[in-house]
């Protein structure tokens, strides 16, 4: 066992259970443990010591029981598979260099309808925006001088800007809500849907005239709910902190805001919870309106005349 | 001698005859290659060794072949084919350094 001096060193790392023979035949592992008990590592050795077919030293074997020679010149067969990998390995180089300018075809391609698209969706919103200047002239020539028009006009405008169809400017509030600092307190340090409801509430109740979270103008048909983890307004996940921007009287906003059940809430989750509420007043807020489906009636029908 | 030119023979061959593989086939044609390179390599460090017979080769060759070929297939009809080719050149990829090691020694006594 210990006279098993394999020339390339690494039979003194081997495990004595393993041992090997070297003769004129190559490396003939002599296994006397069982295949399936080996431990990984003589897998793996052994995966390197197999690497010859173990079928060449057993057919070198046979011949030398037989008396034959071993044989040394490759026959016809034997060339007919070098053939045969050559040609394997011919077709796989060609595949390899064909199938190539191939994709980069496909995705050059890709790409150019990819600026097609983006070129149409350019030129489509320009055209529209173009169109919807074009529609405000017309309504501001085709109600000039007409009473019952301008008073339809101005109604319109209104009902667009309170139900948030429309972009509002003005003074107002701007309340910044946040999650407690990480590791001042648990799972109650957490601004929850029920919190932005109550203060929501709030702004309306003293006097807001359009409010937006984190952008997300309300609209009548606006939810604060939770979905997942998140805090959903408007179908869109937001994440903290949470600015509600709200547009109203700037002299008392703030102020009414304070007394109201859910400013009141508010000051209570801050004292006792440490999440965060700051309330500056703003000179001038731009809230954009709300996405087109939370705008959009399907049951409701109106009843008599308008206004 | 012979092998050689026939191994230049069947690089030319596929490389300007350009055959067309089946669609079908073409996802195991790399590992149909990986595993032709190793029963050739295999069949080297025989020769090299004194112990090469053409029987043997024969037989490794289109078998090592087709099993690596018909593991693939397995694979990619259980949804995990890739894991499967990389398993097989791994395990392919091995027995090639090991052979080439062998016949490194052979050729420079290092």
């Amino acid at each position: 066992m210990a006279g098993a001096q394999a020339p390339d060193g690494y039979s003194a790392r081997r495990p004595p259970l393993i041992r090997v023979q070297r003769d004129k035949g190559g490396p003939v592992i002599d296994n006397q443990m069982p295949r399936a008990t080996a431990p990984p590592s003589d897998v793996l050795r052994r995966l390197l010591e197999d690497a010859v077919d173990d079928d060449y030293s057993a057919a070198s074997r046979n011949d030398r029981q037989l008396g034959r020679p071993a044989l040394q010149r490759p026959t016809a067969a034997a060339i007919v598979v070098v053939v045969a990998f050559g040609l394997l390995v011919g077709i796989a180089a060609g595949q390899a260099r064909s199938g190539a300018p191939q994709e980069a075809r496909e995705r050059s391609a890709l790409f150019d309808r990819i600026e097609t698209r983006q070129d149409t969706i350019a030129a489509l919103t320009s055209r529209s925006e173009e169109l919807r200047l074009q529609i405000l002239g017309m309504q501001g020539s085709a109600t000039e001088g007409n009473q019952r028009a301008e008073d339809l006009l101005a109604g319109l405008t209104t009902a667009r800007t309170l139900t948030g169809a429309a972009t509002v400017v003005g003074p107002g509030v701007e309340i910044t809500a946040d999650d407690a600092p990480r590791g001042q307190s648990g799972p109650e340090g957490k601004v929850l849907d029920v919190d932005l409801q109550v203060l929501v509430n709030g702004l309306w109740q003293a006097g807001a005239e359009a409010v937006a979270i984190n952008g997300n103008r309300l609209s009548p048909l606006s939810a604060i709910r939770t979905a997942g983890r998140a805090i959903t307004v408007n179908y869109r996940s937001l994440s903290p902190p949470y600015i509600i921007e709200a547009i109203g009287d700037p002299q008392t906003l703030q102020a009414r805001f304070i007394e109201t059940p859910g400013g009141q809430a508010w000051l209570d989750l801050a004292t006792n919870f440490g999440l965060r509420f700051e309330s500056d007043s703003a000179d001038s807020l731009t809230l954009a309106p709300a996405p087109a489906p939370r705008l959009l009636i399907r049951y409701a029908q109106r009843q008599g005349e308008l206004p | 001698m012979i092998p050689v030119i026939g191994l230049l023979v069947g690089i030319a061959a596929g490389l300007f005859l350009d055959p067309s593989v089946p669609v079908a086939l073409q996802p195991y044609l790399p590992i149909a290659v990986v595993a032709a390179l190793d029963a050739v390599f295999g069949a080297l460090r025989a020769y090299l060794d004194g112990i090469f017979d053409d029987k043997v080769f024969v037989i490794s060759f289109v078998s090592n072949v087709v099993i690596a070929a018909l593991i693939v297939y397995l694979g990619d009809q259980l949804g995990v084919g890739g894991q499967l080719s990389t398993g097989v050149i791994v395990v392919l990829g091995i027995r090639i350094f090991s052979n080439v090691a062998a016949i490194r020694r052979h050729v420079f006594h290092a």
